[in-house]
């Protein structure tokens, strides 16, 4: 047996399926002149692929797109058309939607705190509401009063508590159809879609921020807790797109600005793919620099990464960028 | 997050427009259908027969693509591979279940010739039609590394040495799946047939 028979032999299958480079091309017709039992092989690969081949077909009209999309539509509705200031949001409720048909069979899968993905939903159908009830949306879960002068934690948790046991008496497609309306009935606010009637100032869970920008920290939320039960699946959700991410790390930087506060130690803050900030005083010197990921920045204002592990870049101040790091994980409500 | 499997990264672009259709961008379901449309429709054309049926058959892949987006991930192949072994998949269901409502047909001895597409053409006999689908079938079978092969050299057009290039394998490695697997599929017509074909199931 030659080298070349060996050789040939194993090309016979790549070249029945037609999937030879060109400068292998000719070895193998060469070979099969001469050799009976490679010939015999190749007779038998090349028949088997001229049946998977069938006859030569007819072309007839390609389905024009507009029937494709429409048929896709129907399993999966089109994200609603909102201004730029909502279109997190409404991302992010897609993307939600999106996962959760993955969760079927799997509710009671535990995701973060005591919380299954059924009851992480409920917490979102909870967290929502205080923007949706401004907006003039009525609540879906009845609310037992809260106590003049409650801290906002403090009410938020006991009625994201209150939500979540009055889902556990649901089925999870109940309650993800309520979180899915309530998101829906949000996006369709006059709000989500005029920027002018979303720059009024309203205070929510303790912040006094424009509507837009609670729209932009109801998007934080949805994907955080998107990127919990993708974990608790094993499914890797992607962080938003690059234009969505964006305005989730500005406002998350103006917010731990404004948590920081004009005394701190000044710390020249990066967020790779976005601008630079200093933070904190801005009559000193700069103390030290920082550049994080922008989704390492999220996922620790979100509190899903510790000051300790969150990966950095950082020169200068050792105590100055320890303040930054862990101010900015004391923020998250979530 | 990261891929940890020793897979091969996915090119950025596959990563990025897994990333809109799950965000919900339907330019990104335009994009891909710009881009594996015509591989799609001509899997489905193979295995079907029937121009009609391989656009209903790729109608339906992209709507699930569109629908259930976490079904493909981006770290473990190419989305050109997986909506090739999709569009194949689906396929030979919608040959098996035309195979059913004939039998239907035949038994309840009424519209027999409701489904013209599905009949062998002027130019293929009838055996070929059945030997065809036998191997099809065999083919939606294979193990998963030697289908991913198959798709890129047969289907998609790709020389064995591209295929293992876009599979991150070693060349001799794509040339052993396609040779282990052509050969499978010509042993699979010396079998006899699979009862469960025989019963349209």
């Amino acid at each position: 047996m030659t080298s070349e028979h060996d050789g040939v032999r194993d090309l016979l299958a790549a070249w029945a399926f037609g999937a030879l480079p060109p400068a292998e091309q000719e070895i193998v017709p060469r070979h099969l002149a001469e050799c009976h039992s490679c010939a015999a092989e190749a007779e038998k690969l090349r028949e088997t692929v001229r049946l998977l081949d069938g006859p030569p077909s007819s072309r007839t009209g390609v389905r024009p797109w507009s029937d494709v999309l429409s048929t896709a539509l129907r399993a999966r509705p089109a994200t609603p058309r909102v201004a730029a200031h909502a279109a997190p949001y409404a991302a992010a409720v897609a993307g939600l939607k999106a996962l959760l048909p993955e969760a079927e069979g799997r509710w009671g899968t535990p995701v973060v705190h005591d919380w299954d993905v059924h009851a992480t939903v409920a917490h979102l159908l909870a967290a929502d509401e205080p923007l949706a009830g401004r907006l003039g949306i009525a609540a879906r879960v009845p609310a037992s009063p809260v106590a003049e002068g409650a801290r906002w934690q403090d009410a938020w948790n006991r009625r994201s508590a209150e939500v979540i046991a009055h889902e556990h008496g649901r089925t999870p497609e109940e309650t993800v159809a309520d979180w899915a309306a309530q998101a829906a009935a949000l996006l369709a606010t006059p709000e989500a879609r005029e920027p002018e009637l979303a720059a009024c100032a309203t205070m929510l869970m303790g912040v006094r921020l424009p509507v837009a920008d609670h729209f932009v920290v109801r998007a934080f939320e949805a994907w955080i807790h998107t990127d919990d039960i993708g974990r608790a699946l094993g499914l890797a959700v992607p962080a938003p797109p690059a234009g969505h991410l964006g305005q989730l790390v500005r406002l998350a930087v103006r917010i731990l600005g404004l948590a920081l506060g004009p005394a701190a130690q000044p710390v020249l803050f990066a967020v790779d793919g976005e601008q630079q900030w200093v933070l904190g005083s801005e009559d000193e010197p700069i103390r030290a620099e920082l550049a994080l990921d922008p989704v390492d920045f999220c996922l620790l204002m979100g509190g899903r990464r510790t000051p300790d592990e969150v990966p950095r870049r950082a020169v200068g101040d050792e105590g100055a960028i320890r303040n930054v790091l862990e101010r900015a994980a004391s923020l998250s409500w979530l | 997050m990261e891929s940890t499997g020793s897979t091969p990264l996915q090119p950025p672009a596959d990563t990025e427009l897994h990333r809109r259709l799950v965000y919900g961008d339907e330019s990104a379901l335009a994009e891909v259908y710009g881009a594996y449309g015509p591989l799609v429709r001509r899997v489905a054309v193979r295995v079907t027969r029937s121009p009609a049926a391989a656009e209903d058959v790729a109608q339906e892949v992209f709507a699930q693509l569109w629908s259930r987006p976490y079904a493909y991930d981006a770290d473990r192949g190419s989305l050109r591979t997986w909506l090739s072994m999709l569009a194949h998949r689906r396929a030979v269901d919608w040959v098996r279940s035309e195979a059913r409502h004939r039998k239907d047909a035949r038994a309840d001895d009424s519209a027999l010739h409701a489904i013209p597409d599905a009949s062998p053409g002027p130019d293929e006999t009838v055996v070929d039609r059945e030997r065809s689908l036998l191997l099809h079938t065999a083919l939606a079978e294979l193990p998963q590394p030697q289908r991913e092969v198959v798709h890129l050299a047969y289907f998609a057009g790709r020389t064995y040495r591209q295929a293992a290039v876009e599979l991150g394998i070693p060349e001799g490695t794509a040339k052993t799946r396609l040779r282990t697997a052509l050969r499978t599929l010509a042993e699979s017509l010396a079998d006899p047939p699979d009862p469960a074909l025989e019963r349209g199931a």
